[in-house]
């Protein structure tokens, strides 16, 4: 009688707001960061044990501790990646500019007022909080570019160079911070983002064409004058692309081509006197990290040496020997994944690998499902900022692609960078949740 | 809770209006276009091409590295990781008999500069370390240009100039410690103590022969080292750096020892000889109070040295033939062997032949009948020649045996040669050969055997081990460790001893040893002059020079032996040898 009186809990009705929510995509992303608070709390482990076994200190200790901050950070940004999915992220195409807007201030503001670290001012102080606003450009470009794209699909000339406006002024703030990572993460989302959204995959290589040439022309000039050749027929072909896909299209071929003469010997120029020494040999580095053991190779070759040391089965967690003693500084953050190598072992980093296969995998299915443009750039956005982050970060970690200061998204410690990832989730989440879902 | 105007942006997403159907239909508050999301399937493929070929290309790195690459890049971690950490625990000290300090470790310094590491400008620290190492600022200067690190500015600075540097407080310079030997009393103990080279390797001397006393060697403790090079304190025993306060201490009497160097320099000089040396002992024990050669060597600045055979210790490395010096001992064992009484006389023909070999005395005197006392006084070889011959081959043969000739002293010494001997079957045939034995000529011994035997006639016979290591003590005096030694063989009864000595307190009083007088003291002694024999026999002119005393006489306790090795001049004799005595 009296159950009956009682209100039944109605557990379905509970979850209805969240019903189309992607799982597997939270699920992923929670795992990651806790994953990610676990190998932090290894990498400072061997450091200090500043409780001395009782229980007090360690929680007043953990307060401080760089895993405790990753895990509360992430449980903010779990709350605020179920809270988006409440509304509808249609609201963004009114207030992309407004986003917009709040991005570039913040990112003029660390120009003027930003903390200055490792040659890099990237830092905002807010009230104590230290805030990287670089990290939320991200977002913020994605949501900006996406309903740019919504409103005009780049099928032509114009709207994709109206599309790539719109990325280029936080992009040029980003590159002159200097923060190469970022601008490249930058780069892969808008490509990404303007090839979903029609851009002719023509342009897309024309417009990565200069920087292709600038790289071919130099390296292959140091090789010799013979492998000019390769450069030579790669111009032709570019050529041929501006003939096939621009409009004029004489002029545009022959564009294409002059365009890629001059970025050759500019890239010299680029080379010579613009770069920073450390960006030169942050590119440089990862091909031979031994030209340099102790200085700028030191990172690559320890964490190559971190990875190959946790051979099969890894070493266990709080066990790996490179990752306990220091031999990576600063594992916690970009060099995280080294310590998942030496702990975690091959079927680790392996099931590592995994998770952002399924995350990235159930990214493209909600850019595919999404009930429109907006929504799908939204997801595909971040399905390149992730998988860009990741590939680039790991295959940083195991020598493959130079030391770029690319976090690995949800493992790395970072707190800007991890509400920034679980806001994206969030959005992300929000687009799954408006989709229209086959019922049966 | 009813829904008010003030939220309508839940509206759209309220279960109703989802629940529709496919109907795409916007809120009131959005228009924008329909527009489905199509991206062709083309466009769809690529991009799971690019996230299935960025995948794939990770995974099959992280193959290579973890699982072919991983047993070498686990060698090179654990190798990184590991290190072998010996503590330096510096090597004992070496004090001679009254606590004076002969060899002690200290520490040193290694100076590198690394001017990548320089926060001020190059010729600024230049500067300021001028002074302090003494060398001009623009050598340093030019130093430093010639390589980013690494560059040695100097070697075994002392502690101080080291705390000076470091009080500069100068980044990219590094002060590496090290432990150097230094031997505060320089050259006048160097042919016993020996040196200590750069490597810590002992070379020569006490150091050498005494390197399981004087070196702590602590084994080596597997340690983990982190990336900035700290090393991790898991695994270090407890103890792992103890370290005595153990000494060595010599019998030496650096006293005496200083006393005597001078002298010598000056009889060497004097009479130009080669080299010199005058040997003491404490005939009670065996104790060498002295063992002083020249030249000697700085065992401080031990590289400076060109001839290396400064550095051997020719007191027990070089043999040479006792000749007169012999003498004494011959008497001692046929008045022992019974054959003779002290009081015999025997006949002095002033010339003798065995197997066509004539023998002579030195001055080619003939003095007739004349006493055990006289024959030793005067030195006379035909005398001794009979006192050789009033023993049988054998037993005579048996008494060297006894004596230890042709044996090691057993001196604590490194590098002892061991002298020459006849066999028995030769010695017993041969007459020519017992004769010359009875003056000292035909075999061979070095310089602290002879004074081993001399040591028979200062301690009543007894046969006592020549050494120079007391033992290991602490700071206060107590002892740790002392060696065995074994109970020393009585050769000689006391009587006989005794009347040797006198014989030999004649040679001092009236003989050949007259400068070897000491006024208050009973001195005994003999001298002798041996010719030098190389390889085709005697070499003319080539003498080595001796004088062995004993005193004093009436309570016998120190041996002295002094020789001169080539000394030159008319009047180069044994007798000289004696004002090296004290």
């Amino acid at each position: 009688m009296i159950s009956k009186s009682l209100p039944r809990i109605r557990w379905s009705q509970l979850f209805k707001p969240w019903e189309n929510i992607d799982p597997w995509y939270l699920l992923c992303a929670v795992a990651l960061m806790l994953l990610g608070s676990l190998m932090i709390e290894s990498t400072e482990h061997g450091i200090a044990d500043l409780h001395d076994g009782n229980f007090w200190p360690w929680l007043f200790a953990s307060f401080k501790a760089k895993w405790f901050v990753h895990i509360s950070t992430g449980i903010i940004g779990l709350g605020a990646a179920l809270a988006l999915p409440l509304f509808r992220y249609e609201i963004l195409m009114q207030w992309r500019w407004i986003v917009y807007g709040i991005v570039n201030v913040l990112l003029v503001a660390v120009m003027f007022f930003g903390q200055e670290e490792l040659g890099a001012q990237r830092w905002l102080n807010i009230f104590g909080f230290y805030l990287q606003p670089s990290e939320f450009a991200k977002l913020g470009v994605i949501i900006a570019l996406a309903a740019t794209l919504q409103d005009r699909p780049a099928r032509n000339l114009g709207a994709m160079f109206q599309a790539i406006a719109v990325v280029a002024f936080p992009w040029v703030l980003i590159f002159l911070e200097p923060n190469l990572g970022t601008s490249l993460v930058f780069g892969a989302i808008t490509v990404a983002m303007l090839y979903w959204g029609n851009a002719n995959p023509g342009w897309l290589l024309l417009m990565a064409s200069p920087l292709i040439s600038m790289l071919l022309f130099n390296t292959l000039l140091a090789m010799g004058w013979g492998y000019l050749a390769l450069w030579f027929v790669w111009v032709l072909g570019i050529g041929y692309v501006g003939w096939r896909t621009l409009p004029w299209r004489m002029w545009g071929g022959l564009g294409a081509s002059v365009v890629n003469l001059v970025s050759s010997g500019l890239g010299g120029f680029i080379w010579n006197n613009l770069l920073r020494d450390y960006q030169k040999g942050r590119i440089t580095m990862f091909m031979n990290p031994e030209q340099d053991p102790m200085g700028g190779g030191y990172h690559l070759i320890q964490s190559r040496i971190a990875i190959g040391a946790g051979e099969l089965w890894g070493r266990g967690v709080n066990q790996g020997t490179q990752t306990q003693l220091n031999f990576i500084p600063e594992q916690h953050t970009d060099f995280i994944f080294a310590a998942v190598g030496e702990e975690l072992g091959f079927v680790g980093s392996i099931a590592v690998l995994l998770i952002f296969l399924t995350m990235c995998f159930r990214l493209l299915v909600i850019a595919q499902n999404a009930k429109d443009d907006f929504g799908s750039l939204i997801a595909i956005g971040v399905f390149a900022m992730v998988l860009f982050q990741t590939v680039v970060n790991i295959g940083m970690t195991i020598g493959l692609s130079p030391v770029t200061g690319i976090p690995l998204p949800f493992l790395s410690y970072g707190r800007s960078a991890l509400i920034m990832n679980f806001l994206a989730v969030g959005l992300v989440q929000s687009v799954a949740n408006a989709r229209q879902k086959a019922r049966y | 809770m009813a829904r008010t105007p003030s939220r309508p942006s839940r509206k759209p997403i309220a279960p109703p209006l989802r629940r529709r159907g496919p109907s795409r239909s916007a809120p009131s508050t959005f228009i924008w276009p329909d527009l489905r999301a199509t991206p062709s399937l083309g466009r769809l493929r690529l991009v799971w091409l690019a996230l299935l070929v960025a995948c794939g290309l990770l995974s099959l790195n992280l193959l290579r590295i973890q699982v072919i690459q991983a047993p070498e890049l686990m060698r090179i971690a654990k190798s990184q990781q590991m290190t072998y950490l010996r503590p330096f625990v510096p090597r004992r000290p070496v004090i001679d008999r009254t606590g004076n300090v002969l060899a002690i470790d200290r520490p040193v310094f290694k100076l590198f500069a690394h001017p990548r590491y320089f926060d001020d400008k190059k010729d600024q620290v230049a500067k300021e370390l001028s002074p302090i190492l003494g060398k001009p600022a623009q050598d340093l200067l030019n130093q430093f240009n010639q390589a980013k690190s690494g560059i040695k500015l100097a070697e075994e600075l002392p502690e101080d100039t080291a705390k000076r540097i470091e009080h500069l407080v100068i980044d990219g310079l590094e002060l590496l410690p090290n432990q150097q030997r230094f031997y505060p009393q320089q050259g006048v103990q160097a042919n016993i103590i020996g040196y200590v080279d750069n490597a810590q390797q002992a070379q020569a001397g006490v150091e050498y022969s005494m390197e399981h006393l004087l070196k702590q060697s602590p084994k080596a403790v597997r340690l983990n080292r982190t990336g900035e090079g700290t090393l991790m304190p898991e695994g270090i025993p407890s103890g792992f750096v103890h370290q005595d306060d153990l000494r060595l201490q010599l019998t030496i009497d650096s006293r005496m020892q200083r006393a005597i160097a001078p002298v010598l320099a000056k009889q060497v000089a004097n009479f130009g000889a080669k080299r010199g040396l005058v040997l003491v002992m404490d005939a009670k024990d065996g104790a060498i109070r002295a063992m002083v050669s020249d030249p000697t060597f700085d065992p401080n600045k031990y590289y400076e040295v060109n001839d290396l055979a400064t550095f051997k210790n020719w007191a027990l490395t070089d043999l040479y033939e006792p000749g007169s010096t012999f003498k004494p001992l011959v008497v001692a064992m046929a008045l022992e062997a019974g054959a003779l009484k002290a009081t015999d006389h025997v006949y002095d023909s002033g010339y003798l032949e065995f197997d066509g070999w004539p023998i002579y005395n030195s001055d080619r005197s003939a003095r007739g009948s004349i006493s055990l006392t006289e024959v030793v006084q005067y030195s006379s070889n035909i005398g001794m020649v009979e006192i050789g011959r009033s023993m049988k081959p054998d037993v005579y043969y048996s008494w060297l045996e006894r004596l230890g000739l042709g044996q090691a002293t057993g001196i604590d010494l490194p590098f002892e040669a061991v002298g020459q001997m006849r066999d028995r079957k030769t010695f017993t045939i041969s007459p020519l050969d017992r004769a010359t034995t009875s003056f000292g000529q035909g075999f061979s011994m070095t310089p602290v055997q002879l004074l081993k035997l001399h040591g028979l006639l200062a301690s009543g016979g007894k046969m006592v081990t020549p050494h120079v290591v007391q033992g290991l003590y602490d700071s206060n005096g107590k002892a740790y460790w002392e060696p065995k030694r074994a109970m020393p063989k009585q050769i000689f009864s006391p009587n006989n001893t005794q009347a040797v000595l006198r014989m030999m307190e004649a040679v001092v009083d009236y003989g050949t040893g007259k400068t070897a007088q000491v006024p208050g003291y009973r001195v005994g002694g003999k001298t002798g002059t041996a010719q030098k024999a190389g390889a085709n026999g005697y070499i003319d002119g080539a003498n080595i020079t001796s004088f062995i005393g004993i005193f004093p006489v009436d309570q016998p306790r120190y041996v002295v032996l002094a020789v001169l090795d080539e000394p030159q001049g008319a009047n180069a004799y044994g007798g000289d040898n004696g004002g090296t005595d004290r």
